[in-house]
């Protein structure tokens, strides 16, 4: 519990700065409000003062003074207006109508301001189709300009390549366009899309879609503190679009990076709702301790990856390498940045998104019918020396179906899951802006059902964005945003895993619901999955309610070009109301002999597993406020590019959280704490507090674009250490040069346009590890001992004996990579080998430290982790007349090692873990240890022949007699080098677009991870149908797998071998999305601007030879396989959107 | 008028940008936790320290905690279905590299070196830290110092019969100590936990009642040094280590030398402080009349307080840890419990007939009908087919509406056979059930809807009845046979069974016989059958019953099935020291035979 509240620490503030804040705030609303209510209608052409000093100029250059100036820019044929006329102006901070009216102050040319175009021309032009009397042999072209998905973009600039005749499409997206006859280039241009150019000769009409200009060099990418184009970065940074995002139909983010993003691993342990993040690991596992990512949403460290909406997401940025370095103690794992979307000038535009998807498990295992269940049972009775319990008449009962009460043969996943739940996702966005103010404003809602037949498991979400930008002047710029979330995860009171395990060891010859309908038998503790997965047993609701705001202002110093400050406050809360309601529920059991006088067998009810119903209730309150100031100073030198950066940034937490427990409800009809009866009480609480300081910068060079050169710093202070050690200093520097912007490449090399080299080191940190290590500590234990008949007296341990030299631990990273765009930029090609070394690693010198001491240790700064590996992405993309497509193939790979840590000495060799990765719990390593499965023993002759376990018989598995002693024991174990997390995972993207269709389709896998399978089978229950068709019995001595067993009792059940360790390499049809957008004709006649159709999917299919049972992302933790996970999701989702 | 506003605002910016600059002010990283206290906290304020010596006293082993440890003797076998590795300790297979279910059970690893040595530490760091400190309390201070004495003593005597000689560690490590500590030897861990029993005793009250009822007192002390002292003078700790094969260190596991007379003597008047104590007596020792003999038995237990308790655990139904909840892991199946334990035949067939006679598989009589007249403890340890007991739970109770323990198979009119409520294949569970046809009976209170309500009887660690056995076989083994005969009486006479007359080899027969009905479960005949060197004789092949009822009949058969392989290996006298311990701390000489 207490983990979880400590990503969203909280700290005290500052009083003069809170006023000073308040101040402000107040002073912003004012000026917001008189924004919002009396100027949403000025535009660019209002705000803009010009000053204009000229004397006999040629109006053709006073038009180019006003274009360098401001960022208007004029529409006019040279042929209707006399651009060589002389005027005279001078003017000082005059709007462009003023200017315009003075520079054709007695000629007939008018004008008209659209945005920052202005249309030139004379009353005959206007009277006509605009500009078509300017020659009357030209030929006219008429389109429409739309984009990717076919939404018609009003105010695109259509311009004849080489002139400045052109005209501007209208709100449908249509344009009509005179051409001179010498015309054959048109260039269509649009803010924030790539720029084209299409010829038109012999053409009257030309549709164009224009593309996102994010594809590209030219494309700008957030990092941290700031964005840079993606020409000059140096760093290994991976950038993603949310509308990539939003082709996966899950309803959790974390869950579509997956496959995406070149280097970045993420595996869905669960599948359940509201409980189902994915786990995401940048470039593998780096340290013995945590492995997270830091995840940064606008700015701010601790928000949601998983929740936030991801039709509002702009892009998702993945720092690597040393360029994290900025984030310094945070960013050792990789940073994630996350850049919601903001509103740009033009008209509201509204887009709305209804999603309507089905779900079910990816892989449910199969088990084996009854009457296999009941030849095993046989087998294991004849075993162990007792008379097989079945004569093999009543063994085929089971699946004649000829007495269902008696002989059943229940498929208990078919009688506790659906075979389809639903989810669905909905979204209304609306932005658009002014000159002054733009704005994004969305609100959505999501929900997501569990498998279960009347599922009282689901999710649900609500969440509203508001993205304000506001220029309050020329210099000052302010925004303010809201996001606020309600996450409402409601589960059964005996979790998932209870309920898997209790449906996975389902014996198939017991009933999971009554012939009659009525609630089946207690399986395991009162425990019937199909009762328990209902409100049966209650419930237990918990709903999250967030609140992230952001207030940032940036302020252009008029006296200095290129200096600006920002400064910002973030502040986010969040609170918890948790209700678990634990009522009883119903069983019922035939004792299997007793009619009643119809011979109907007679069943007797029980209430299990109490007989009082329980409420706890749950509440915390978490508070986090991050302030920041940055000083930014960007200067341009002839070829030389200049950025300096550097900034300040306090973070501090704190919350509290408390809980209630009543027992005794006399009835359950009112779930509130009152109604429960006076004994038994209970509560709790706790709080936190924490804080962080840091300073950090960024000099950023480069030489006319070519020779690139960045370093970033961050001096870091945490909490977590003691006073002397508690800054750290993390420094990144990489370098770039792009080979293709020299002239022998451009000589030489034409078909690579673009080639760059770059290179990176840095030092960051990673102070996600225990807190207060450098404290002696003392704790409450959660039990209690009874002294006295009833006295329940608290227990007091020591916690850890203190390190007082505690301190960071430290990542060494460096990466070589290049990036390069071939044939026309159609191919890219991107690649990057890092070396990775973690040091100071926060960890127990327990294993060499005798037990004897009875010390609990602390964490010292011991450990050392390798890490080496690549990931690259090759991507192309093309157009064969109307097809469009684009394919993809990013991929990484990486290899860690423990270089050094604690290691007990003289393990034998192939026990040692130091020199191999790291394992899959650190704090266990001898959980990777292994017997080694050479096969079954097929007869006794076999068993007599090799060392083997005392007692061991034909059909047990043989353990390899790893070190040649002739006794099997534990030294014959071997470490397993493979761990839970795949070493290579990688994803193939393809994106079809035709006509008014598109499709994309995403390919994902994984390799180098290893399962344990184990299922709780034998006299308790069910075996897999895989493990009963390939068994060991006397009549089939040379199967593959072992002899039937009951649960634990063999030996080579109860000890950890590799015949039940298989990989978890796979590949799956991860994600697929075919959409149809109505032409834009329908679009105008319906009057909307764009409508999109379309069907889409998500783990499809999944190819795994190894593990054919259980989804490959899944994970069981215990040996016996007593937790069974919620298996992922597979979604088919129809979808619609509608833009207005 | 915007003018102003804008330049306002950049100056507010400004100074807000100053502000933020230098926020560093001190202390700004300063914080503390709010979950966890400093040292000082702790070690100045008596009550805290009393929160902190109750967090030993939890740690103190005991099997109410899952698994009891008589699945580890010829008490009983566990449910092989949930066994996690306990068949390989009945097959000895615990080895330096591999100490399987030691290292995941909740009561067995409660019984490891690291676990006695965790809690050893904080009786020193306690000990360490009151040294030079005053208190206001000093009546307080004085009690929990000997609470403290007493708790070290208990783990290190759980360890040293575990072990045999351990490191005897009285300081707490600092982290920059040296951690290497060779094992002292086996007649100085024994010195030194009854040098503990005595200071406890010296500091500690005679009674505690009310709120403190449970916490260690003078008998407790001395108590345990009874057991302390009469283990050690047993046959393996004094067996010079013949049967080692010629391990070079026998003074680690036992004394070296011959003075057993002197040891046997020692735990005779250890015993016998403790009965001069006069504050314990058995329960209902002398049966009145209309007394069942068997309630007065299970009273023993199932009370909450019995004159006879020098050293117990009490329980309550709030926070009490799962694995301690005794109703739920042993009943039986048709009651829902979990049916851990299935006591084996060499356990039941050791409850003598009524009249003090030795029950006979071969006597047909016996045979046709072995459960009855039986001696009283039988009834209150043993659940057999067709024992009484209380009303079944609801959804169960039609099909057995008087509650008589099931555990045979019924044959049907077509020749198949349904299993009984509580037999291993039964109608009402399919996860458990008992392998050898019984369950155990002792520690359940019929009062309660167990494992629907949590069971709360006590954990009796030290009962008077082990101090009366403890000196009657301390007086056979000093030749002392009418002395010890006496005391044998006493604990025959409440349990309802006529006296014996024997003596000699016969007499330590008898009192074996004694202990192993009297303090089944109890955590002794683990260390019993080691210190006796008998465990060659009795861990051997497992077996139980396989009852059935041939259709029409009333009666069942009766017929003896293997239900477990057993063998023992004379390494298993002591555990072995694990190999990464060794590792660590190269002063270690390892157990014999390993």
């Amino acid at each position: 519990m207490k983990k979880n509240l400590k990503g969203n620490a909280l700290g005290k503030t500052y009083p003069g700065a809170a006023k000073i804040l308040l101040k402000m705030k107040l002073t912003l609303c004012v000026i917001l409000i008189s924004f919002l209510g009396g100027m949403a209608s000025e535009s660019y052409s209002q705000t803009t003062k010009l000053s204009l000093d000229l004397k006999n100029a040629k109006v053709k250059d006073a038009l180019g003074v006003i274009e360098n100036q401001s960022e208007f820019f004029f529409l006019y044929s040279e042929k209707l207006i006399d651009v060589n006329r002389e005027v005279n102006i001078e003017v000082q901070g005059s709007t462009i109508e003023k200017i315009l009216d003075k520079i054709f102050e007695g000629t007939d040319v008018n004008y008209t301001v659209k945005g920052r175009q202005i249309v030139l021309a004379t009353p005959e032009a206007n009277n006509k189709d605009e500009m078509s009397s300017v020659n009357q042999q030209q030929k006219k072209v008429t389109g429409k300009v739309t984009d990717q998905s076919g939404i018609p973009i009003p105010g695109a600039a259509i311009i004849v390549k080489g002139t400045t005749i052109g005209i501007t499409s209208d709100n449908d997206g249509n344009f009509s366009l005179s051409l001179p006859s010498d015309a054959k280039v048109l260039v269509f241009s649009f803010v924030g899309m790539k720029t084209q150019e299409i010829g038109v000769e012999g053409k009257t009409t030309l549709n164009v879609k224009l593309e996102d200009e994010t594809i590209g060099i030219e494309e700008v990418v957030a990092i941290g503190y700031g964005v840079q184009k993606k020409a000059t970065m140096t760093g290994s940074i991976s950038n993603l679009k949310g509308a990539e995002l939003i082709k996966t139909p899950a309803t959790n983010v974390s869950q579509t990076l997956s496959g995406r993003i070149p280097g970045i691993t993420s595996m869905q342990r669960s599948g359940e709702p509201g409980a189902d993040d994915a786990i995401i690991r940048i470039r593998g596992t780096n340290t013995l301790g945590d492995n997270n990512p830091l995840i940064v949403v606008d700015g701010v460290p601790g928000r949601s990856l998983s929740r936030i909406d991801p039709s509002s997401i702009e892009s998702i940025t993945v720092l690597k390498d040393a360029s994290a370095a900025i984030y310094g103690s945070q960013a050792a794992n990789g940073v994630i940045l996350v850049t919601t979307k903001r509103g740009k000038p033009g008209k509201p535009e509204i887009t709305i998104n209804l999603n309507q998807g089905y779900n079910q498990p990816t892989r449910i295992p199969q088990m084996a019918n009854g009457s296999e269940y009941a030849t095993l049972l046989n087998e294991i009775d004849s075993y162990d020396g007792r008379t097989p319990r079945y004569t093999q008449e009543e063994v085929q009962r089971f699946t004649s179906g000829s007495d269902p009460w008696l002989y059943p043969n229940t498929n208990w996943f078919a009688a506790v899951l659906k075979p389809w739940s639903s989810q669905n996702n909905m979204n209304a966005q609306m932005k658009g802006g002014s000159e002054q103010i733009n704005y994004f404003l969305s609100v959505g809602s999501k929900f997501q059902d569990g498998y279960y037949h009347n599922s009282v498991s689901n999710y649900k979400q609500y969440d509203f964005r508001s993205n304000i930008d506001a220029k309050v002047s020329e210099n000052i710029k302010v925004s303010l945003d809201i996001y606020g979330r309600l996450g409402n995860t409601q589960a059964p009171t005996r979790g998932y895993g209870t309920i898997f395990r209790t449906a996975t060891l389902g014996n198939p010859n017991i009933h999971a619901i009554w012939p009659n309908g009525a609630p089946g038998p207690d399986i395991i503790e009162g425990s019937n999955p199909v009762t328990i997965s209902t409100n049966a047993a209650g419930y237990d609701n918990d709903k999250v309610y967030t609140l992230n705001s952001s207030f940032k202002i940036d302020v252009k110093i008029p006296w200095i070009k290129g200096l600006s400050l920002t400064g910002s406050a973030n502040l986010d809360k969040s609170f918890q109301n948790r209700k678990r309601f634990e009522t009883p529920w119903e069983v019922n059991t035939w004792d299997k002999k007793t009619y009643d006088e119809n011979n109907i067998p007679v069943l007797n009810s029980a209430i299990v597993p109490f007989t009082d119903a329980r409420l706890t209730q749950y509440m915390y309150d978490n508070q986090s406020l991050l302030l920041n100031s940055i000083v930014n100073y960007d200067i341009k030198l002839d070829k030389h590019g200049l950025n300096l950066m550097t900034g300040v940034e306090s973070r501090v937490g704190k919350g509290n959280n408390f809980n209630a427990y009543r027992r005794h409800f006399v009835s359950t009809a009112i779930p509130e704490l009152f109604a429960g009866g006076g004994q038994d009480k209970d509560n709790s609480g706790v709080s936190y507090e924490n804080a962080r300081l840091n300073y950090f910068g960024r000099v950023n060079y480069n030489y006319n674009e070519k020779l690139l050169f960045e370093f970033v710093w961050r001096y870091d202070g945490s909490y977590m250490f003691p006073k002397e050690n508690r800054f750290g200093f993390f420094p990144g520097v990489s370098v770039g040069w792009r080979l293709s912007e020299e002239n022998f490449w451009k000589e030489n090399l034409t078909f690579i346009e673009d080639f760059k080299l770059r290179a990176s080191y840095g030092q960051t940190g990673n102070d996600q590890i225990g807190e207060w290590q450098y404290l002696s500590s003392y704790g409450y234990s959660g039990n209690v001992y009874n002294f006295g008949l009833t006295e329940a007296n608290k227990l007091l341990y020591e916690a850890r004996i203190p390190n007082e030299n505690i301190t960071w631990e430290v990542a060494d990273q460096a990466n070589v990579g290049f990036e390069s765009y071939f044939i026309d930029k159609k191919l890219y090609v991107e690649f990057d080998y890092f070396d990775y070394k973690r040091s100071n690693i926060l960890w127990w010198r327990n294993a060499s430290v005798p037990t004897s001491t009875g010390l609990s240790l602390p964490r010292e700064n011991i450990g050392k982790v390798t890490n080496r590996g690549y990931d690259f992405n090759i991507s192309y993309r093309d157009k064969i007349r109307d097809l469009g497509y684009n394919i993809s193939f990013n991929a990484g790979y990486s290899r860690n090692e423990i270089t050094f840590w604690d290691e007990t000495p003289g393990s034998p060799k192939w026990q040692e873990s130091t020199g191999k990765p790291i394992p899959t719990n650190p704090s266990d390593v001898s959980q990777d240890l292994y017997y080694v499965s050479l096969g079954v023993f097929r007869d006794q002759a076999a068993v007599d022949s090799y060392p083997h376990w005392e007692n061991a018989r034909p059909g047990d598995i043989i353990f390899a007699d790893t070190n040649d002693d002739k006794v099997i024991n534990g030294l014959d174990r071997v470490r397993n080098e493979k761990n839970n997390i795949p070493r290579f995972s990688g994803g193939l993207n393809i994106g079809l677009t035709y006509k008014q269709f598109d499709l994309s389709v995403l390919f994902q896998g994984a390799a180098g991870a290893v399962r344990y399978i184990s299922t709780e089978s034998g006299q308790i229950g069910n075996f897999l149908k895989d493990f009963y068709d390939n068994r060991w019995t006397s009549e089939n001595p040379d199967a593959s797998g072992p002899r039937a067993f009951n649960r634990d009792a063999e030996y080579w059940r109860n000890n950890r071998n590799t015949y039940f360790l298989r990989n978890s390499d796979y590949i799956r049809f991860k994600t697929m999305e075919l959409g149809y957008s109505l032409p834009a004709t329908f679009n105008s006649k319906l009057g909307i601007r764009g409508l999109r159709i379309y069907i889409s999917g998500y783990n499809l299919l999944t190819f795994s030879p190894d593990m054919k049972d259980f989804d490959p992302e899944s994970e069981q933790l215990s040996l016996s396989g007593q937790s069974q996970p919620y298996p992922a999701q597979r979604v088919i989702n129809g979808g619609i959107s509608l833009t207005f | 008028m915007k003018k102003i506003i804008y330049k306002r605002i950049i100056y507010y910016f400004i100074g807000f940008f100053i502000l933020i600059q230098f926020s560093s002010c001190k202390g700004f990283l300063d914080k503390q936790p709010m979950d966890q206290y400093g040292e000082e906290a702790v070690w100045s304020d008596l009550a805290m320290m009393e929160h902190f010596v109750n967090n030993i006293y939890w740690n103190i082993g005991h099997s109410f905690d899952r698994p009891m440890i008589g699945v580890f003797t010829d008490e009983s076998m566990f449910d092989p279905g949930s066994d996690g590795g306990h068949g390989n300790v009945m097959k000895s297979l615990i080895t330096p590299s591999d100490y399987g279910v030691f290292d995941t059970w909740s009561r067995t690893q409660k019984m490891r070196w690291e676990h006695h040595y965790k809690y050893i530490r904080a009786c020193n760091l306690f000990l360490d830290q009151v040294e030079g400190r005053t208190y206001k309390n000093e009546e307080l201070k004085k009690r929990l110092l000997g609470e403290v004495y007493f708790l070290r003593a208990y783990h290190y005597h759980n360890l040293v019969f575990l072990y045999g000689g351990a490191p005897i560690i009285k300081k707490a490590y600092g982290l920059k100590d040296d951690f290497l500590a060779a094992r002292n030897t086996f007649e100085e861990c024994i010195n030194f936990i009854v040098e503990d029993c005595n200071k406890a005793a010296e500091l500690l009250p005679l009674k505690e009642e009310g709120s403190n009822y449970g916490r260690a007192t003078k008998g407790a002390a001395l108590a345990l040094k009874t057991r302390v002292l009469l283990y050690a003078a047993s046959d393996l700790y004094n067996s010079n280590a013949s049967w080692t094969k010629g391990y070079a260190n026998p003074e680690l596991i036992g004394f070296v030398g011959d003075d057993r007379n002197t040891r046997w003597q020692a735990a005779k008047n250890a015993a016998k402080s403790v009965m001069d104590l006069e504050l314990y007596k058995l329960h209902k020792g002398e049966p009145a009349q209309g007394d069942s003999v068997a309630q007065n038995y299970d009273e023993v237990f199932t009370l909450n307080q019995t004159s006879e308790d020098i050293f117990v655990r009490t329980f309550t139904q709030s926070n009490q840890d799962w694995t301690m909840n005794i109703g739920q892991q042993n009943l039986p199946a048709g009651y829902k419990g979990w049916a851990n334990v299935s006591p084996i035949n060499s356990m039941v067939d050791d409850f003598e007939m009524k009249n003090g006679e030795k029950f006979d598989w071969n006597n047909p009589e016996q045979k046709a009908d072995p459960y009855k007249n039986r001696e009283p403890r039988f009834y209150v340890d043993i659940f057999y087919d067709g024992a009484k007991w209380r009303q079944r739970p609801a959804d169960v109770i039609a099909a057995d509406p008087i509650g008589i323990i099931q555990t045979g198979k019924y044959e049907r009119a077509d020749g198949t056979w349904l299993g009984g409520l509580d037999a291993l294949n039964n109608p009402v569970t399919t996860w458990n059930g008992t392998y050898t046809s019984y369950y155990l009976r002792k520690f359940q209170d019929i009062s309660v809807n167990a494992p629907m309500v949590v069971t709360t009887i006590p954990w009796r660690f030290i009962r008077y009845a082990e101090i009366l056995l403890s000196y009657a076989e301390a007086c056979i083994e000093l030749g002392e046979y009418s002395e010890g005969r006496n005391y044998i009486n006493i604990i025959r006479k409440r349990a309802g069974l006529p006296d014996i007359n024997a003596s000699d080899s016969e007499l330590r027969k008898a009192l074996r016989h004694e202990r192993k009905i009297e303090l089944m479960f109890e955590d002794q005949r683990f260390f019993d059958v080691r210190r006796w060197m008998i465990a060659p004789q009795v861990i051997t092949e497992a077996y139980g019953l396989d009852i059935k009822y041939s259709y029409g009949k009333v009666k069942p058969t009766y017929d003896i099935i293997h239900v477990q392989d057993r063998d023992w290996k004379d390494r298993f006298y002591f555990f072995p020291i694990k190999l990464d311990e060794m590792n660590k701390n190269k002063l270690l000489i390892q157990n014999p035979l390993y």
